[in-house]
């Protein structure tokens, strides 16, 4: 109970608000849950100005003493302006405003974040809602990580020691943009701005980290609070308060998780059943574990899981083949994308010993991969192309464990020369295309097309070993969607880095020919100027005249004009 | 297509206020719901005779901007020669485009598809500060203004105490 108590003081840290007068500009520091009264003590201590004097205001009201800083959305980084009243004046109004406050202070909304339990935060562990923050639906991360971390505590601990989780979690922006990738949860923590502090506080994630690193603390942590819930149930008046943190948290998100499912990197996974199960719960005690999303649909719970995190690429093909549609989803591509620009991310996860085992085993096991290719839709439509692709996957699989090439993955340097040929040779595509016709025999520069920027086309081309690595962190981690995608982003670029290291292999570069001239059949190779060009000009008429940034942001939210802008004014 | 992008000039306008808030006045929407109706707070600016005030204004977007400039009224009464007794304000960049009928003014000092809230309300500002008479839309006030200088301080300086008391 106590550590519970711990992690929710400083799992709660403090906002930073900027308040402006017209001549100076103050930083304060103050929790979230505070009233205006409270930032105005710590205001007019900065200033040097009794609380009578000050008015504070923001988007255009005047802040009330009894107001919290929720209520008027005043979030980390924003500025409230203030206006220091001289002090006579403050002497003259001091009788009206002694007479306003003292009836507030009682006013005040009923405060979940006040319970001992601190079930404000997510309903539930903020803890736990960290962990899970990769995936859109954190109630289901957060009941099937505890029934997984009873069971497998050790699974856990692997998972967190993995440097690339560790940096991901500790990179808040990258967690973010996770999330705002799906646009319902955008809406979801718009309308509740505390689940948007637990995103910016890098403070938080890293706690939630160390927690989960320690087993024991952690499942102490899962069964006080299953026992706090029902103890709040009995009290007078909690069950009205888990109500409404049900209707004004979990239920949004979960509506959010499920109309959300047609863009859900997991909609393949949950069966229609889980989800449903879920809804059924309302309002009542879960002590049941949820079904084990990552298992194909319609069988029991659990039966995929497996207990190592070394060589289980080599497990049940089913479970491969009800994941394809992970790799079809905007939501996928766009993580993709964001996984390949950073090639920060990408070395770490070379370093990764999961993701060189599991590459170990693929080459090991090339029967493997041949059915994970005939299930993927893409090849499965293709025979020809697919036949190609198994020729050439042992070849590229060795060249893959050749050191030279490793090396090459791991030098930001080499990474960086790499794009540049992509980028240049997507240029000399969409310069002229027919030039590709004919030099298809060259094989090797093509290579780069197999892997350009733009999203649509590296999941083509990658979707053969990434798959693969998924099936083997899905069963291996607790699934917070960063494991899941991460090796994918690796491995995306495995083919022309495996390729780049040794050049002029026969087959995988006829291949890879071959998928280039499929390509130019369809538009999946359209530059982006071309694909979004719509978008473009909606963007340069409302004033954004940076057309390469335009560009970028549309491409990371996949043409979605609404989601570009906001990326767009975020990054300004 | 035109509704839309007004919704999302107003939204980006409305998210670089609240990151990057200008001097003299703050911004917010009237109803949450309601991207075309924002609520403004102006403090008077310093060394003016509407120092120390809060002047709170609505400002009514059309669907067609910033093709069409936003009405901008105010809610606190406020004693001033371009502003009418009903709050609305008159200043040439709220006009809309195109011949002035009365001949006053510029097709350039009219309504520009550039102007966003924060050009319209600095100037605004400017206006409380440097009054105009030669287009009043409060008469009164404006001869006021014109002929005697204290009287018309006096003035201000009451709605600037009213409007202080309106907050506290």
């Amino acid at each position: 109970m106590a550590d519970i108590s711990d992690i929710e003081k400083s799992g709660t840290s403090l906002v930073k608000i900027t308040v402006k007068t017209p001549k100076e500009k103050q930083e304060v520091e103050i929790d979230p849950d505070a009233t205006i009264k409270e930032l105005k003590e710590q205001v007019a201590k900065k200033f040097s100005a009794s609380q009578e004097q000050l008015c504070l205001i923001f988007a255009g009201k005047i802040l009330k003493d009894a107001d919290t800083l929720k209520q008027h959305g005043i979030k980390d980084g924003l500025t409230v302006h203030l206006v220091i009243k001289s002090a006579n004046k403050a002497h003259d109004n001091s009788a009206a405003s002694s007479t306003s406050t003292s009836p507030q202070t009682t006013q005040q909304p009923p405060n979940i974040n006040a319970t001992p339990f601190g079930l404000g935060a997510l309903g539930g562990l903020p803890g736990m809602g960290g962990l899970g923050m990769g995936s859109a639906n954190f109630m289901e991360m957060q009941q099937r990580m505890q029934r997984e971390i009873m069971t497998n505590p050790e699974l856990l601990r692997q998972t967190m020691e993995n440097p690339f989780v560790q940096q991901m979690m500790s990179n808040p922006d990258i967690m973010r943009q996770l999330m705002m990738s799906n646009p319902q949860m955008r809406e979801l923590m718009e309308r509740n701005p505390e689940i948007t502090h637990m995103l910016n506080n890098p403070e938080l994630m890293r706690q939630t980290l160390e927690l989960a690193r320690n087993p024991a603390m952690l499942q102490e942590l899962m069964r006080s609070q299953d026992r706090a819930m029902s103890n709040l149930e009995s009290l007078p008046g909690g069950f009205n308060a888990l109500q409404r943190m049900y209707r004004d948290i979990q239920e949004p998100m979960l509506n959010a998780a499920q109309e959300g499912f047609s863009s859900n990197p997991f909609s393949s996974l949950v069966g229609s059943g889980g989800s449903g199960s879920n809804q059924a719960q309302q309002g009542q005690e879960n002590t049941n574990p949820l079904p084990n999303p990552w298992a194909p649909p319609g069988s029991p719970a659990g039966t995929s899981q497996s207990s190592s995190t070394t060589g289980t690429a080599a497990t049940s093909p089913d479970v491969t083949g009800g994941q394809f549609g992970m790799f079809n989803s905007p939501g996928m591509q766009s993580l993709l994308q964001q996984m390949a620009q950073n090639p920060q991310l990408m070395q770490n996860m070379m370093q990764a010993p999961y993701t060189q085992s599991m590459i170990q085993a693929m080459s090991a096991n090339p029967e493997l991969a041949n059915q994970i290719m005939s299930a993927n839709p893409l090849f499965g439509a293709n025979p020809e192309l697919r036949q190609h692709m198994m020729q050439a996957l042992p070849q590229m699989l060795q060249q893959m464990q050749n050191p030279a090439s490793q090396s090459v993955m791991t030098n930001p340097r080499a990474l960086t020369a790499i794009t540049q040929i992509q980028q240049g040779m997507q240029q000399l595509y969409s310069e002229a295309p027919d030039l590709f016709q004919g030099y298809n025999p060259m094989g090797m520069p093509l290579v780069g097309l197999g892997t350009p920027a733009s999203s649509s086309t590296s999941t083509t081309a990658a979707t053969t070993p990434a798959t693969t690595s998924t099936n083997t962190t899905t069963n291996t981690t607790t699934s917070t969607t960063t494991t899941t995608t991460s090796p994918t982003s690796t491995t995306t670029t495995t083919p022309a880095q495996g390729q780049a290291g040794a050049p002029g292999i026969d087959p995988f570069s006829n291949m890879m020919a071959q998928m280039v001239r499929m390509m130019a059949q369809g538009n999946i190779n359209q530059p982006p100027e071309q694909l979004y060009a719509a978008q473009l000009e909606q963007l340069a008429s409302m004033g954004f005249i940076d057309r390469d940034a335009n560009i970028r942001a549309l491409q990371a939210t996949l043409g979605d004009v609404n989601a570009a802008i906001d990326r767009l004014i975020q990054n300004r | 297509m035109a509704i839309e992008q007004s919704f999302l000039l107003l939204k980006k306008q409305l998210a670089e206020l609240n990151k990057n808030p200008v001097e003299g006045f703050s911004a917010g929407l009237l109803d949450d719901e309601d991207m075309y109706k924002w609520e403004v707070l102006i403090y008077g600016p310093p060394d003016t005779l509407f120092e120390g005030g809060f002047f709170k204004a609505h400002l009514i977007f059309p669907k067609e901007y910033p093709l069409k400039p936003p009405k901008m009224i105010f809610q606190t009464e406020i004693f001033h020669p371009n502003i009418a007794k009903d709050g609305s304000v008159c200043i040439s960049i709220l006009h809309e485009p195109g011949d002035d009928k009365y001949g006053y003014e510029k097709a350039s000092e009219r309504w520009l598809p550039v102007h966003t809230v924060e050009t319209i309300l600095v100037s605004v500002i400017s206006m409380l500060a440097d009054p105009n008479d030669e287009s009043p839309a409060n008469v009164d006030a404006a001869k006021i203004w014109r002929e005697n200088p204290d009287e018309f301080k006096k003035r201000v300086a009451k709605c600037v105490r009213k409007s202080q008391d309106a907050f506290e």
